[in-house]
């Protein structure tokens, strides 16, 4: 699991902190889509995972809670998920937690590089709130915070830094060198 | 070399890939988003790009190598290669970064030639992928490279619109 700077503890003054839990297959989408929620100006903290199976155990809605207890199953205001994903795509997670029956079900944003109506609808059908055509933009992240039911601030030290959580699967990432000859990833 | 000439050969370079379709708007972006606590964001998700680009590609010769191909994993993987192509390529003219629009189209014939069952024709066309990949990072690498002698220089990276 990866962190960014200021572990557990930003302080986010005069305003609400917006959980975003990110699903998305690809790397270079969840990376951009951190960027852009960063460079947004609101107070995100972003929560990235690369399954639905993984957002489900972000969420709490596995069977099996007791075998990941590295998952503080953290509160999360808006899910952003990606509809084509193996195993489990954005519709089945978006179906699961809209069948949760709980009194403020979290909005969901599915994300989309196909711009198809039958898509659209049948997501909307079982309560997406909105749904997104890839690659996003700067105005689609400034839409996610109509969405947000942000969580009330609590005090916290620490310097003033979003952070975010980068939560791979246990087999999967690369600890290849960076292709590019002299560059570095940080 | 001064940091005024590197620029200058800077904006020539990438110029030019904008006008060849290499680069777009998503690579203003990508630069956008990189600022004081992201001072290696465009780096950083080109890697990540060339990266999970290598491994789909990967995944796909060991998928077509099996004796028996099973066709709708190869799609699958075509799929995401196609995907992680587009976040570079802006629509609806589809104008390429990273050689995406050309990446693009070879996923299309890609995708064809799954639904056809023709592995000889899927291993065509990886090889295409392959060779529109190497292109388009060759030639990165000396934008980024320039972009390091600038900034090596004291001057700072122009923002290509």
């Amino acid at each position: 699991m990866e962190e960014g700077e200021g572990s557990n503890g930003g302080v986010f003054e005069g305003g609400l902190e917006v959980r975003v839990l990110v699903v998305d297959d690809s790397p270079v989408e969840r990376r951009m889509v951190e960027g852009l929620l960063k460079k947004s100006g609101a107070m995100f903290q972003v929560i990235a995972v690369d399954s639905g199976k993984r957002a489900m155990e972000v969420l709490g809605l596995t069977d099996d809670k007791a075998e990941h207890p590295t998952v503080d199953h953290q509160k999360v205001d808006i899910i952003l998920t990606d509809y084509s994903m193996p195993e489990m795509t954005g519709y089945d997670l978006l179906k699961t937690v809209k069948e949760q029956s709980c009194r403020k079900p979290i909005p969901v944003i599915i994300m989309s590089s196909e711009n198809e109506p039958q898509r659209i609808s049948r997501c909307r059908a079982i309560g997406a709130e909105d749904f997104i055509l890839k690659p996003l933009q700067t105005n689609d992240v400034l839409r996610l915070r109509s969405y947000a039911r942000p969580t009330e601030l609590s005090p916290r030290t620490g310097t003033k830094r979003k952070m975010t959580l980068e939560l791979m699967a246990e087999n999967s990432g690369s600890d290849r060198r960076p292709r590019l000859a002299g560059l570095a990833v940080s | 070399m001064e940091s005024s000439d590197l620029q200058r050969r800077y904006i020539d370079f990438t110029s030019t890939l904008f006008r060849e379709g290499f680069l777009d708007s998503q690579y203003t972006q990508l630069q956008q988003l990189q600022d004081e606590s992201n001072p290696e964001f465009v780096t950083e998700v080109v890697t990540l790009f060339f990266q999970d680009s290598e491994k789909l590609q990967d995944d796909l010769t060991r998928t077509l190598d099996q004796e028996v191909v099973d066709f709708k994993k190869v799609a699958a993987h075509v799929h995401q290669l196609q995907g992680s192509s587009a976040r570079f390529s802006t629509p609806p003219m589809r104008s390429l970064c990273i050689g995406a629009q050309r990446v693009k189209n070879v996923c299309m014939a890609f995708r064809i030639c799954c639904e056809e069952m023709n592995r000889e024709g899927c291993l065509g066309c990886l090889q295409q992928v392959r060779q529109e990949y190497f292109l388009v990072e060759s030639k990165l690498e000396t934008v980024f490279r320039l972009e390091q002698q600038i900034v090596a220089a004291g001057g700072s990276i122009p923002l290509m619109w």
